[in-house]
């Protein structure tokens, strides 16, 4: 019904080309494929004119026109190469020179920077410039990822306003003027950003580099491949580099869909696991109470043996590590040759919450938030968890979309958010539910959970004019006390609004898992098992394991109690992940035999029976699924270290063993009879799983709203995207932007406590105690304490009771900060 | 820790209130903070921000392109010294001598008591007076390089009636 | 010569106050323009053929009917007090002497164009004029020519000075938008931003001078045919080797040297030797050109960037080495330009770096054609007329004292004085 926008003819170097209206001549210019030489603009911003790199010649006027900026009009005329065009490029070409180093043969950017490209081909060919060129102390050190050469800058501004306009983190400025001006971050402090990793991709120069990258490689040494970045769950498209057989670095690859052409500082620096020295090359297997090397043989017989006597006494705890085809593998291979029902790849969830009873991952494609007018952010703390979502977020707040963040934690993009409900942990629900009755003209008088009455008005005004409303909920909302409740009401406004929530919850493939079929009561597809139980028997040529298949808290319950005789862990460290250590304690002291297959020795395969080495996802070709249900292609890049297996030829050699053929030649094999349960499946299909209605006979938590009065802190466990895991603390550019393991705290609470930024402080609980250090920042309401899950050396499961709703911990002052307290990582 | 007086902060409050967006008294409250901190410190840009719910980068940025702004300590007195061509052409570099002389300090010093610092200063408007200097806030023309000592003592007599 | 009128009040001690100024006829141009429609005022200033004079010349009239003319639309009147063209102080003048005038230049020009809020955005270097200003306003507000009910009529204006902190270029008028909303002064992109269209806070805006609001008071006062009559009288601040600097007000047309005549003269025992008639922005000229008239005809001149520009005379007698002058130019555009865009930024740096050498005697033969060279890179590819300023001084200067230049390359002293001059 709209009709096209009008289009206008203009004529480039005597061409003719018919563009719509609003297109600059820069951009007619590149329909023609006429090259115009151009530093400031990027396509992704709005055009700046600042360099004056892209004159050029309009009939009738005067001067020199910047095409980027110049919007076509009918009739123009416009020349690119005359001899004043020519003048004009050589001219500011020999300006950016007369202070720019000769640095091209140690500079990261030489090979592909846009400078020497334009100055090869546009450039005057000889500088008049033989004066003193200014020099200054280089490169600096802006924190773990980034460096700055002052010398090398051209003062594009293109990091600036990536900052201002697509990141909204303001984390380059400009400082001084004219010839004075540096791009720096206030004071030189480390940056503090998540997406900085963009500026240097989009510096025409070298003045931006990457210190994990530094010297590695010159563009023309690397190989690439066209993959995804699996850290995160939003499935971001990029090319992993490698030189050799060593991966160098990530780069974004344009998705419109998904990441448009951004990655954030997780997906550009995270990769240092992978070439570890840490990784697992060979099986292990508990001899005389120590893990030691063994052969492939050896491990895979004894697993088999192990899982030949345990048939349905098995349980496996699968992770977000598994491609698609392994993880549709491993389901056929438990549910077929080791015949059990218990398989589920929600280890971290809890028992009890609303997480395991609703499908994970958005119920709307990434973009619709383009076209949202409204933004629910409930307990999603989105640049911690799915940073270039948020990027995404900013653009519809800049289209006028207003954001409405109802979390107990504030977030960081606090300043471009229209309404910041922060609430007490365990009353976000009663929050919700003030506002549906606002909505529906019941409001009642006084705060809830924390949150003042007028500051609910105001959302309540702002949600009830949304026409175009987006829900997305996280993991801050679903495992909370009142998580059940929360996500119920949030369910009532979503009917209101006609719109189904979208589950913000799993990270790496944990979509893919659920896709494949690794949850106790689903199979692939995400059908009700019943449903599928015939086509897959026949499929796959053998009956599966009946009965009702355990979640995961529960074979961890189950094995605590002696009733499971093997725990299989793939892709997965239950040890850090399950919210309560204690449960994973019980459950390893008492099951008999565990087996562990991953790419690190973590805390779980520490203590484990057998370890079986994997492959990492850059090292792996087949699909994953994202956060939406897109399915993706991986492509590997290197092969991997040692002896480590694919996880789906380890599953086909153990069947091998239990007496049954599980037998692929290739990961398309795999994918096309995944394709037989699951017809639309396809590269770039979008499946989102059907939700299912929660049920209702599950326990709810009901936090009591009073504090004992002893002094002690509410704990909200949360999420960081930079933290210490097993892989993020092999990646040394991830570890120091996470910094020692950190706790937050409320600037009241950290003055009753004598509690100073920096301090080591000692949180206990009635399940143990870790020391952590403090942050100390007015985002969350007093007596609580926020602690990230994901520091493998502080686990904040071994303080989370989880047989309670919630936990309390004591903090005391260990010791006071003398200096740096190591990291730069703040998190909050 | 606050940092900025009760007082700072209500004047800062008056000026974001006589302009339709928090921004445009960015400037004012700069200059509020620096009469009272004497040089804009991190702490207390990072006050300026929060009063003004801006990214502290922003404020830095912005602060740092203009020249009355002080990031290092000055003088309780900066003398400018206009250089422009107007008192270029009736000896201004004299004047600039005369001050450095006096005061034994070189251009962009301050002195040893803290009591001054010199710098030049481009045109102040008042090129009828060249040579012009200011000191604080006061102009004075046209000065002469033996009637520095003059300038400073009618300059300090002017404070002391406030 | 007519009688002056702008002048006329200003340096009277007391006519900064309220009571004064009313009684010398002060805020009749505001109880006139109050009982006409606002586009009458807006066609009497029309009429009256008043260019701006801040340095665009730009006809002031027209300039009020780009903006829109729904009231329903948000509109601003933003005052250029930002006075930083070098030799110019006819602003800070009228701002110090005759500050109700520009105040009833304020409001008649808000009410002409419906704004509802008037911002001042005056250098924070002029701290008695904001002294002034500020009483003075407040005494608007005393009297009702300020505030909701404007001399008791249904218009409604505040008004609010706000300062800027030490740049030059705050002055051009978007970098002056950017300024007066909290951020760097940094010249915004023409089209889409033009005050008039996105102008402060993107609402449409008009941007004038101090001195051309002065004179909308008078037009308002006296009516558009009576100044016409007296021959568009301009302010012109003249400085440098004069006996006797100061404002002048003299008719548009008004010969150089009739001006240098009615500043004193060239210093006692002097000859001219060349002059900036429109600030340093404009292009030096020579004793051949003193009978030139001083007006916007200026920049039809045959000499590359000549202009009335500020109406800054800034007078140089012989006694003046002229490459140091050009030099101390250059200086000042590099220490004020905003860094924005290229040429400007660093064409700047290097005709700095060229000069420094020519005038501590390390100057060399190509020089000359290397600042030609560097000055045609920076004409016509800059983002902003601050950029454009700077080839004018450079190309004039080695026009008519090229044996200046030649002298400092071959021997590598000044044959005219010392350096630096004083």
């Amino acid at each position: 019904m709209s009709s096209e926008p009008p289009t206008i003819t203009l004529s480039i170097d005597g061409r003719t080309v018919n563009v719509p209206k609003g297109t600059t001549i820069y951009n007619a210019a590149r329909r023609l494929e006429i090259e115009i030489p151009i530093f400031c603009y990027h396509d992704r911003m709005p055009p700046l004119g600042a360099c004056r790199m892209c004159l050029v010649q309009v009939e009738r006027a005067p001067k020199l026109q910047t095409s980027c900026t110049l919007e076509a009009a009918e009739g123009m005329v416009v020349r690119t190469a005359t001899p004043e065009v020519i003048a004009g490029q050589e001219a500011i070409l020999e300006y950016l020179l007369i202070n720019h180093p000769l640095d091209c043969p140690i500079c990261d950017k030489g090979g592909e920077c846009p400078l020497q490209d334009q100055t090869y081909r546009w450039g005057p060919g000889r500088s008049r410039y033989t004066e003193v060129k200014r020099d200054f102390a280089k490169p600096v050190s802006l924190g773990p990822v980034l460096m700055l050469d002052r010398e090398r800058c051209i003062l594009c501004w293109r990091c600036v306003r990536f900052g201002e306009i697509v990141a909204g983190d303001d984390a380059l400025k400009g400082f001084e003027r004219g010839f004075e001006s540096s791009i720096n971050t206030p004071f030189t402090l480390p940056v503090a950003s998540k997406f900085i990793g963009n500026t240097i991709a989009i510096c025409p120069v070298g003045a931006l580099t990457s210190r994990s990258y530094r010297f590695l490689s010159r563009p023309w040494d690397n190989r690439s491949a066209a993959s995804v970045c699996t850290l995160c769950g939003v499935g971001c498209a990029v090319w992993l580099d490698a030189r050799g057989e060593h991966l160098t670095r990530l780069r974004p690859r344009e998705e419109r869909a998904v990441n448009d052409v951004w990655l954030c500082d997780l997906g550009y620096f995270g990769h240092g696991y992978v070439h570890h020295e840490d990784r697992l090359r060979q099986p292990l297997i508990r001899r005389d109470g120590r893990l030691q090397p063994a052969t492939w043989d050896a491990a895979l017989d004894l697993v088999a043996s192990r899982l030949r006597s345990a048939g349905p006494r098995v349980g496996l705890l699968a992770g977000a590590r598994l491609t698609n085809e392994d993880a549709y593998v491993a389901g056929r291979f438990f549910r077929t040759a080791v015949g059990t029902p218990h398989l589920d790849h929600r280890a971290d969830a809890r028992s009890g919450s609303i997480s395991l009873d609703v499908a994970w991952g958005m119920r709307t494609p990434i973009a619709a938030i383009d076209r949202s007018d409204v933004i629910l952010l409930a307990g999603c703390d989105v640049t911690e968890e799915y940073p270039v979502l948020w990027l995404r977020i900013k653009q519809a707040v800049d289209q006028g979309a207003a954001v409405v963040a109802l979390t107990p934690k504030a977030l960081e993009v606090d300043r471009h958010l229209a309404h910041h409900l922060v609430h007490r942990y365990g009353e976000g629900a009663a929050v919700v539910r003030a506002l549906i009755d606002a909505l529906d003209g019941r409001a009642r008088d006084g705060d809830r959970g924390g949150v003042a009455h007028g500051r609910l008005m105001l959302a309540a005004k702002t949600l009830g004019a949304a026409r175009r409303p987006l829900v997305l909920v996280g993991t801050l909302a679903l495992d909370a006390p009142d998580g059940r409740d929360l996500y119920r009401m949030l369910g009532t406004l979503c009917e209101r609004w006609q719109v189904e929530p979208s589950v913000m919850r799993g990270r790496g493939n944990a979509f893919g898992a659920a896709l494949a079929g690794l949850l106790p009561d689903r199979g692939p597809g995400g059908r009700p098992l019943p449903e599928v139980t015939d086509a897959l028997a026949s499929t796959w040529g053998a009956p599966l394991a009946p009965g009702a298949g355990r979640t995961s808290p529960e074979m961890i319950d189950a094995a605590a109690r002696g009733e499971l005789e093997v725990l299989y862990v793939v892709g997965a460290d239950p040890a850090t992940d399950v919210p309560d250590a204690r449960a994973w304690q019980a459950a390893r002291s008492r099951v008999p035999f565990v087996v562990v297959q991953g790419a690190f020795l973590t805390a779980t395969a520490a203590a484990a029976d057998v370890v079986l080495p994997t492959l990492v996802l850059p090292e792996r070709d087949g699909t994953v699924s994202n956060i939406e249900g897109r399915v993706q292609r991986l492509r590997p890049i290197v092969a991997g270290p040692g002896d480590a297996r694919g996880d789906a030829v380890i599953f086909s050699a153990l069947a091998g063993r239990l007496g049954k053929t599980i037998a692929y030649s290739s990961w398309e094999e795999i994918h096309d009879e995944m394709r037989t349960m699951i017809p639309d499946l396809a590269i770039d299909a979008v499946l989102p799983l059907a939700a299912p209605r929660p049920s209702d006979n599950a326990p709810a938590g009901d936090l009591s709203s009073a504090a004992p009065g002893d002094g002690s802190l509410l704990l909200i466990p949360g999420s960081a995207l930079f933290d210490q895991g097993s892989m993020s603390a092999r990646s040394e550019a991830i570890a120091g932007l996470a910094g020692a393991p950190w706790a937050l705290l409320h600037p009241e609470d950290a003055g009753r406590l004598g509690v100073g930024e920096g301090d080591t402080l000692v949180l206990t609980s009635t399940h143990g105690s870790i020391a952590l250090r403090a942050v100390v920042r007015p985002a969350l309401l007093p007596g609580q304490v926020f602690v990230p899950r994901g520091f493998d050396a502080a686990p904040v499961n071994a303080l989370v009771d989880a047989t309670g709703p919630a936990s309390r911990v004591r903090v005391e002052l260990l010791a006071a900060v003398a200096g740096a307290a190591g990291g730069t990582g703040s998190g909050a | 820790m606050a940092v900025l007086s009760e007082g700072a902060k209500t004047e800062i409050r008056r000026l974001v209130a006589q302009f339709p967006h928090r921004q445009s008294a960015l400037l004012g409250a700069l200059f509020v903070a620096q009469g009272e901190a004497g040089y804009l410190r991190p702490d207390v840009v990072a006050e300026v921000a929060e009063a003004l719910d801006l990214p502290p980068s922003e404020v830095t940025s912005v602060a740092s392109f203009y020249h009355l702004f002080h990031f290092e300590p000055v003088g309780r007195e900066v003398i400018q010294v206009c250089t422009n061509i107007s008192c270029l052409l009736r000896g201004c570099h004299r004047v600039l001598r005369g001050f450095s002389e006096y005061l034994q300090i070189d251009v962009g010093q301050t002195t040893t008591d803290g009591a001054y610092t010199l710098r030049t200063a481009e045109c102040l408007a008042a090129c009828d007076e060249a040579p012009v200097i200011m000191v604080g806030t006061e102009r004075y023309g046209p000065v002469t390089a033996d009637g520095v000592d003059d300038v400073l003592a009618r300059h300090a007599r002017k404070q002391g009636r406030r | 010569m007519p009688e002056p009128f702008l002048l006329k009040y200003v340096k009277e001690p007391d006519q900064a106050e309220y009571e004064a100024y009313v009684a010398r006829g002060g805020y009749e141009g505001l109880r006139n323009a109050l009982a006409m429609p606002p586009d009458q005022v807006t066609d009497a200033v029309d009429r009256s053929g008043l260019r701006g004079r801040g340095g665009a010349g730009f006809p002031t009239g027209r300039k009020w009917k780009f903006l829109p003319k729904d009231p329903a639309v948000t509109k601003y009147l933003v005052v250029n007090a930002d006075e930083g063209e070098p030799g110019t102080f006819k602003d800070r003048t009228l701002i110090e002497g005759d500050p109700h005038r520009l105040i009833e230049g304020i409001v008649i020009g808000s009410y002409a164009i419906a704004a509802r809020h008037a911002f001042i955005y005056l250098r924070r270097e002029f701290h008695t004029a904001r002294v002034i200003l500020e009483r003075a306003i407040a005494q608007a507000y005393a009297h009702g020519v300020l505030g909701e009910h404007v001399l008791g009529s249904g218009y409604a204006l505040d008004v609010v000075v706000a300062t800027g902190a030490g740049a030059y270029i705050a002055g051009e008028e978007t970098a002056l938008l950017e300024s007066l909303e909290g951020r760097r002064a940094m010249p915004r992109l023409k089209p889409p931003f033009y005050p008039a269209v996105k102008g402060l806070y993107m609402e449409p805006t008009a941007l004038n001078n101090v001195e051309t609001l002065c004179h909308v008071a008078w037009i308002l006062a006296r009516g558009a045919e009576w100044y016409k009559a007296q021959g568009s009288p301009i302010l012109i601040s003249v400085s440098g080797h004069v006996r006797a600097p100061g404002v002048y007000e003299v008719p548009l047309g008004t010969t150089i040297r009739s001006v240098i005549t009615l500043a004193g003269g060239v210093t006692e025992g002097r000859t001219f030797k060349a002059c900036f008639p429109g600030g340093s922005s404009s292009a030096i000229l020579s004793a051949a050109y003193l009978d030139t008239p001083m007006d916007y005809d200026l920049v039809k001149l045959d000499v590359y960037g000549s202009m009335l520009g500020s109406a800054a005379l800034i007078v140089m007698d012989d006694s003046t080495c002229m490459v140091e002058i050009v030099a101390r130019t250059v200086e000042f555009y590099r220490d004020e330009s905003c860094g924005k865009c290229t040429p400007c930024r660093e064409g700047t740096v290097w005709l700095g770096q060229v000069y420094d050498r020519i005038l501590h005697g390390r100057g060399e033969a190509a020089d000359i054609e290397l600042l030609r060279g560097i000055a045609r890179g920076m004409t016509g590819t800059c983002f902003c007329p601050l950029g454009e300023s700077v080839p004018p001084a450079i190309t004039s200067s080695l026009r008519f004292f090229a044996h200046e230049y030649e002298h400092h390359i071959t021997t590598g002293a000044c044959d005219v004085g010392v350096h630096p001059a004083g």
